[in-house]
């Protein structure tokens, strides 16, 4: 390895009753690509908003090429070099790329911002990350992925020799994701170094170089480039090993538990899609993003009504304009925005939880304060939220907490069909596997379950079956026999799989 | 209760200051008529507490009183209605306002603010039309139903308890039972603070949210008839202008957070009658009447102020270490 | 105008489009295609609010137009000072043979005034403002009437004691007048040939009277009762209110009444709002200043008819028409109140 470009030893930081980040080290040479992994709250985000100057270091050093250095501010690190791309993007999308990419140190001439320089300086960054757009475009036109890469171009307008990016991916599509990778190898071989966080384990191991693993605010150990596996990584965050085992594929009764027939969703009032989904089955809704996969779990929900077609629960035809119409029927769904449409976040866990039953436990009207804490208390034990007391705001949970409280709330009404939309997103691992054995759990007492989900890892491991969307439609069911990355790949793309059968 | 808590030691700092001043302020007499005043603005004060959280506002409730007020007057004197037709009335017009008010803004769309200031200046013209620009009264006519905003019940020591504050207590029970007690509290704090949330989990989001306008231009209505009937004159180009700002103000004094979602009853009446004290501490300590905005204003923010930073204290040392 | 000023936002959108659905120009003599040579004479009247005062003076308006044959219209700004500038400049653009005004800030409506006189003939009504270039001013010396009320207060106090003022606002010179003259009657000063106007939060105390303050409403009626209730409440010497503006009296008389001070508390009042005329009847209320608006209505359209065909004879050397007051007690309130009946009549009936 050639000398380091930036070196941190033995950082550590202390926040009111948390020891977050306990002699941390890493290492970092000029173009590689370092992914850095843990699980929340291992102390990632930490690490990396001192490296940004956002935070400073109680204790160790940082070392830029040997020489120690101390950021009072993110101007300060931006000007030693160092770049920080947050997880929420943070473009003001009401101004054109250009505006973005020189925000706050705009090029001026005699006090007036000069407009030509910023076309022409950021047409050049917008080119060297591969994006195809005018500086003029406005940033809300663009779509996430695309606005991750001018966030990139914003980075290299500082002459930024460290990038350091936050779960890039968790907002982009297949395509924008490749994108993104051949950008980040490109400015690799260019010998900028970039630190790559990540809960996607795929991504991993297809870009980085070498990972440096954090557990409890430590350094949980390193893999070189030859030793970076799905379970190696594992291991390490989890500080065990994690097995995943197979499910027998359920028997599975003869009438399905919800029926779909010719549904048009308002988003694809061109296409009609039919499928079935079985009591106790797992069936996986698989398919690149925007594909229609969420459209069409809201219009079986009816967040968004449906334009024609049937939904027939239990041989029972419904006409559902309205979740509440949806939830009568005994149907659940756990969205994908969590915090904006799965929580009030300012509530208590009790409250979340006891949202959609309060309906029911009324009397006359009024609250059964005895029943919402006995729900309450259901959902925590039932689903183990790690929580002193169901009075604590959702808002201070940890992502996989929140969605545990979210199942909660549906729980307590015992759905009959659960639908899910990305249900471990932005979880880390080991609360993804406590998600994954509820679902389970759930199947195994009857309940059919559709969930949708960006990781393939996901789909392949949990569903019972899957269906494929591509366009607005359904290209294809798989059943666990032809359930493979490739065929799934194959359908998502639009390609009609040999092996898939219609759905 | 926390909440509360600032604001009832801004309520109590208020009354000492101006009782040590002048201990008049401590005599039954203007206790009574500060008491009936905070009712009276407590009223309408308790309305848009529903609707602000929601995350709403309603500009209109000053010129609902106007309209109302006017509509009373006019009903009773020139029209010659009987005493419950003319009650009936006034009640079904507040409802339909508010009605008219819910629906625009859940079905159409459109913003609360856009709405209910549209609301303002058309229930403002209104009263003026339906009289012909004129000053209506009851003269002293209705004694017995003006004794509902005019009289009181002898208590001990002199002291009587107006009636619009029984009114008001009556009001705030029920109001503070539904908010806090019902299903129907529950959705309303829920969706105030995230509506999408709320509709995802089956709640009607729509009907609560008319539901809340509809409440809030009752009691604006109710605030009407009674502001008519104790002021005895109703000029229907000023009767009840800016009462929303009062109202509003009270509101957030109270812990209403504009944001959605937060609120107390207890908190707004004691909102509103810090209001009421100012004016009449201002009186009461002869400070000039062109004065008092300036006083009420600063007063306000300074206890808003020192609000804020005590909870800092308290969040600074609650915090672990 | 601090309570416009605080209340920002809503109030700008409130007195600019608030005042859009206001007062039509009620017109009763048609401009006719008969005669097309001679254009009609166009007289327009200006009040400061709405009010049945500006009722009876609309009445007065009226009749002489009826009685000289000419066109009228009555404006009522019902939002204040940027309501009545605003209607006057309409009416000034449709065109005015001549302009009758009662201002509501006669220093701060010097260079309005100016400005319409280069174009019209102008008189002020009611209120004057004497620093303009009106051509006259038509109504009651308020000065001298604010004396006839310190005169009742003293009629009904005459071992003295406190005495406090209640009015809408103070920035009209009519109001600041009219407390001017209550207090220096009081206070037994000579009438000045220049009359000086104490600080709005002026007191005087020591004295046989003591003036304990002045206390403003900005028309907000809730306001003025509570005013009255404060005062009562915290001045135990209060011996005797005395309201400036029309809709003051009734307020402190229900403030009084429901305070049970009737015997203790006297009332002088100015105009003659039913409830002050029934105060009167009833012995609760010692009297009332009333103006003659009929008249001002009446002599501003004949006053500004004679400037309008070229007569400037009309106008006295001190530019003062005066329009005398009635001082109404409970001796003559009775064939005030028949009168007055009488008037409204004529007003409603045009």
């Amino acid at each position: 390895m050639t000398a380091p470009l930036l070196e941190v030893r033995g950082v550590s930081r202390r926040f009111p009753g948390v020891l977050a980040l306990d002699g941390v080290s890493l290492q970092l040479a000029p173009g590689e690509v370092l992914a850095v992994i843990g699980e929340n709250g291992a102390g990632k985000s930490t690490l990396m908003k001192i490296l940004a100057g956002v935070q400073q270091a109680d204790e160790g050093e940082v070392l830029l090429e040997g020489r120690p250095v101390r950021f009072g501010s993110v101007r300060e690190a931006q000007q030693n070099g160092i770049a920080l791309i947050h997880q929420e993007l943070n473009l003001a999308d009401n101004l054109s790329v250009g505006a973005n990419i020189f925000l706050g140190s705009e090029p001026h001439r005699i006090g007036l911002i000069d407009f030509r320089a910023i076309e022409q300086r950021s047409a050049a960054l917008l080119q060297r990350v591969g994006l195809q757009v005018s500086p003029r475009t406005l940033v809300h036109r663009l779509s996430p992925g695309r606005q991750q890469l001018v966030e990139i171009a914003k980075a290299l307008s500082l002459d930024a020799r460290v990038l350091i990016m936050d779960e890039p991916t968790s907002s982009l599509s297949q395509a924008e994701t490749e994108r993104l990778y051949e950008v980040i190898r490109e400015l690799s071989a260019a010998g900028v170094a970039v630190i790559y966080i990540s809960h996607r384990l795929g991504e991993v191991k297809e870009l980085a170089h070498r990972v440096t693993v954090l557990r409890d605010g430590k350094n949980a150990g390193e893999l070189a480039k030859d030793e970076i596996r799905h379970d190696a990584m594992v291991r390490l965050m989890v500080g065990r090993d994690v097995v995943v085992e197979p499910r027998e594929a359920p028997g599975l009764p003869t009438e399905p538990r919800l029926r779909v027939r010719n549904l048009v969703s308002p988003e694809y009032p061109e296409h009609k899609v039919s499928f079935e989904v079985f009591a106790g089955e797992i069936v996986g809704l698989a398919g690149l993003v925007g594909a229609g996969r969420t459209e069409l779990l809201h219009t079986l929900f009816g967040v968004t009504p449906a334009l024609g077609g049937s939904i027939e629960l239990e041989g029972q035809a419904l006409a559902i304009r309205h979740p509440l119409d949806a939830i009568r029927a005994g149907m659940a769904l756990a969205p994908e925005d969590r915090k904006g449409q799965g929580l009030v976040l300012e509530m208590a866990i009790r409250e979340n939880a006891s949202l959609a039953a309060v309906r029911r436990d009324q009397r006359w009207g009024l609250l059964d304060f005895a029943a919402e804490r006995a729900l309450a208390k259901e959902a925590i034990t039932r689903l183990n939220v790690r929580t002193p007391n169901d009075r604590k705001v959702v808002r201070l949970l940890s992502g996989g907490n929140q969605q545990k409280v979210v199942l909660g709330k549906w729980l307590a009404l015992s759905p009959k069909l659960l639908l899910l939309d990305e249900p471990t997103r932005g979880i880390d691992v080991g609360a993804k596997q406590e998600i994954y054995r509820i679902m389970r759990a759930l199947a195994e007492e009857g309940v059919a379950i559709l969930f949708v989900s960006s990781e393939m890892e996901e789909v392949l491991q949990l569903s019972d079956r899957a269906l494929v969307m591509h366009e607005g439609r359904i290209s294809g069911a798989l059943d666990r026999r032809h359930l493979t990355e490739e065929a799934v790949m194959a359908l998502a793309t639009g390609a009609r799989h040999p092996e898939g059968v219609p759905a | 209760m926390k909440k509360t808590l600032g604001i009832l030691s801004l309520l109590i700092a208020i009354c000492a200051f101006t009782a040590w001043q002048n201990p008049d302020f401590l005599n039954a007499y203007n206790l009574q008529n500060t008491i009936r005043w905070t009712a009276l603005y407590g009223i309408i004060s308790i309305g848009v507490s529903f609707v602000i959280i929601t995350g709403g506002i309603d500009l209109s409730i000053g010129s609902v009183v106007g309209l109302v007020g006017a509509t009373l007057a006019l009903l009773l004197s020139v029209k010659g209605w009987s005493v419950p037709a003319a009650l009936f009335a006034c009640v079904g017009l507040s409802l339909a306002i508010g009605l008219a008010h819910g629906l625009l803004i859940t079905k159409l769309r459109l913003q609360p603010f856009v709405v209910t200031l549209c609301g303002l200046l058309l229930y403002r013209g209104a009263a003026r039309f339906i009289t012909g620009d004129q000053s209506l009264g009851f003269g002293s006519n209705f004694e017995g139903l003006r004794a509902f905003a005019t009289g009181s019940v002898p208590l001990f020591g002199g002291f009587n308890l107006p009636y619009p504050f029984l009114i008001m207590a009556c009001i705030a029970i029920v109001a503070a039972v539904l908010l806090n007690l019902t299903v129907f509290g529950r959705y309303l704090l829920a969706l105030g603070r995230n509506e999408e949330a709320a509709r995802f989990s089956g709640i009607r989001t729509d009907n609560v949210i008319i539901a809340a306008y509809v409440f809030c231009s009752l009691l604006a209505g109710l605030g009407g008839i009674l502001f008519a009937l104790d002021v005895n004159s109703v000029q229907p180009a000023g009767f009840g202008e800016f009462y929303e700002l009062y109202a509003i103000a009270a509101a957030v004094l109270g812990g209403c957070s504009l944001r959605g979602g937060e609120g107390s009853i207890l908190g707004v009446i004691i909102g509103a009658a810090v209001m009421r004290v100012l004016y009449n501490a201002i009186n009461i300590l002869g400070i000039p009447t062109h004065l008092e905005f300036a006083v009420i204003g600063a007063v306000i923010l300074a206890g808003v102020i020192a609000d804020e930073l005590v909870k800092r204290l308290i969040a600074r040392r609650n915090a672990p270490a | 105008m601090l309570k416009r000023g605080m209340l920002a936002a809503v109030c700008v959108a409130t007195v600019v489009l608030g005042g859009c659905g206001g007062q039509q120009p009620q017109q009763t003599a048609e401009g006719g295609g008969a005669a097309p040579a001679e254009k009609p004479i166009r007289l327009t009247y200006v009040t400061n609010g709405v009010d049945p005062f500006w009722d009876i003076a609309a009445a007065g308006v009226r009749a002489a137009e009826k009685d000289l044959g000419v066109e009228c219209e009555v404006l009522m700004p019902p939002k204040g000072l940027a309501d009545q500038q605003r209607m006057m400049e309409a009416s000034l653009a449709r065109g005015t043979d001549g302009l009758a005004i009662s201002p509501i800030d006669a220093a701060n409506q010097v260079g309005f005034i100016n400005q319409a006189s280069k174009q019209t003939k102008v008189i002020t009504q009611d209120s004057d403002a004497p620093d303009s270039d009106r051509l006259c001013f038509i109504g009651m010396d308020n000065y001298k009437a604010g004396r006839a009320a310190g005169k009742l207060v003293k009629e009904a106090i005459p071992d003295g004691g406190g005495v406090m003022i209640f009015v809408g606002r103070l920035e009209q010179l009519n109001a600041r007048q009219r407390r001017q003259g209550v207090i220096d009657e009081l206070l037994d000063k000579p009438i000045p040939d220049e009359v000086e106007f104490d600080a709005p939060d002026a007191t005087h105390l020591g004295g046989k009277y003591e003036i304990l303050g002045t206390r403003t409403d900005n028309f907000d009626y809730a306001k003025a009762k509570s005013n009255a209730e404060d005062a009562i409440a915290s001045q135990p010497n209060l011996k005797c209110m005395v309201g400036l503006f029309a809709y003051n009296p009734p307020q402190m008389l229900a403030a009084v009444k429901e305070a049970g001070k009737l015997d203790s508390i006297k009332l002088v009042g100015f105009d003659e709002q039913n409830d002050t005329l029934i105060g009167i009847r009833d012995g609760h209320i010692q009297g009332t200043i009333s103006q003659q608006p009929f008249q001002y209505g009446y002599k501003s359209i004949e006053i500004l008819l004679a400037l309008a065909k070229g007569d400037t004879s009309v106008i006295p050397e001190d530019k003062f028409i005066d329009v005398p007051m009635t001082v109404v007690k409970q001796d003559n309130v009775e064939e005030f109140m028949v009168e007055l009946e009488r008037l409204r009549a004529l007003g409603k009936q045009s």
